[in-house]
């Protein structure tokens, strides 16, 4: 059995006779030196429960007041702060084998590491990955409008477009998007609505009678429908008597009838039949 | 990851195990064994290995070592072999056991 001439108790007493430290302290150093591993590998065993269960409690305050300080928290903010000759003084060997192994292992199978950047740079940042500022933008579902032509002159909105022709944009009323005016004729003329102007019309008043002039109050208003310009046109029959007010004629409108060659007259039945 | 950095890193470890008794030139010699050092070591550097071995009168892995350096060792070697001599040398030292173990 090879003991390597270290004696019975040799290899078993870990950095007993065997200076494992150092030897874990050079390894680990130079491979963050060399951007063999980023200090990110070693967090992956040297993790904040075993951080906590074997580092002391002095180191741990460095380690916060480094962290409240930094822009960043992060593996190279512990590590650097630790430092590895603390990690390896105060952290099992077996896990730092592990961290060991596991670099040495990735080193031998060929996986690609980040590139080491430039001396002082911290390869920590290379080797994580960057999440997205933005999702991606999601497959457009929408119906595209047709191609347009490439507009040769100015765009000439189409006929009862708004002009911009941006078929997503919301159409809003012309009455919206100005403030309403109840003034001014020059609107009306100026919006080129076939609409006349909604000015309520005061009715005439309706013919004054003597007899009726006092119920003009009184008229019973037919509803009608709205028409622009039109004057309504009311007739009123009173009371029971005032029709005989409203037919009455002058004299000058009274045929003759016994002088009228196309009326045949005769005796008292023609008049009455008429 | 160049293959320099790896080949600077393997000469640390193994100096390292050296300096440090991880393993001794013997362990070395153990994984870098004669055919592998003939297959891979250059002829020049094979002949600097026999001179020095005759001019002192014995070739010992450690007179082979200090001819053949860790840098030579990473440089020429499979890193495959030299991280057998690593890995042998620290499961002998125990420290592949898990912590609770």
């Amino acid at each position: 059995m090879h003991r390597g001439g270290r004696g019975p108790r040799g290899c078993q007493q870990i950095g007993g006779l065997v200076n494992l430290k150092g030897f874990f302290v050079a390894t680990i150093s130079s491979a963050l030196e060399l951007g063999i591993a980023v200090p990110d590998d070693v967090l992956r065993h040297v993790t904040p429960d075993v951080l906590s269960m074997f580092l002391p409690r002095p180191l741990w305050a460095r380690v916060i007041t480094a962290c409240l300080g930094a822009p960043r928290t992060d593996a190279q903010v512990i590590v650097e702060t630790v430092g590895v000759p603390n990690l390896c003084e105060h952290i099992p060997a077996s896990i730092l084998w592990a961290c060991i192994a596991e670099i040495g292992q990735r080193s031998l199978g060929g996986v690609v590491m980040a590139p080491a950047s430039a001396p002082g740079s911290r390869p920590v940042a290379a080797s994580r990955p960057t999440p997205l500022a933005t999702p991606p933008p999601p497959p457009a579902t929408e119906p595209k409008p047709a191609a347009q032509p490439a507009a040769l002159g100015p765009s000439i909105p189409a006929p009862g477009s708004d002009g911009d022709g941006d078929p997503s944009r919301t159409r809003v009323p012309p009455g919206q998007r100005f403030r309403p005016s109840t003034t001014g004729i020059g609107r009306l003329a100026a919006s080129g609505n076939a609409r006349r102007p909604q000015a309520q019309a005061t009715p005439p008043a309706p013919p004054v009678s003597e007899a009726g002039a006092g119920r003009t109050d009184t008229i019973p208003r037919v509803k009608r429908g709205s028409s622009e310009a039109d004057f309504d046109l009311e007739t009123y029959v009173g009371g029971k008597d005032d029709w005989k007010n409203a037919l009455a004629v002058e004299d000058e409108q009274l045929v003759d009838w016994a002088a009228s060659d196309e009326t045949v007259t005769g005796g008292d039945d023609a008049g009455r039949k008429r | 990851m160049s293959n320099d950095q790896r080949q600077a890193w393997f000469a640390r470890m193994m100096e390292s195990g050296l300096e440090n008794d991880i393993f001794a030139p013997s362990d070395v010699l153990a994984h870098a064994t004669p055919d592998v050092l003939a297959s891979h070591l250059p002829p020049e550097l094979l002949s600097k290995v026999l001179t020095a071995s005759l001019a002192a009168g014995s070739m010992t892995p450690e007179r082979v070592l200090e001819t053949v350096t860790p840098e030579l060792l990473s440089k020429h070697l499979p890193h495959e072999v030299l991280w057998q001599c690593i890995a042998a040398a620290a499961a002998r030292a125990g420290v592949n056991k898990s912590v609770g173990s």
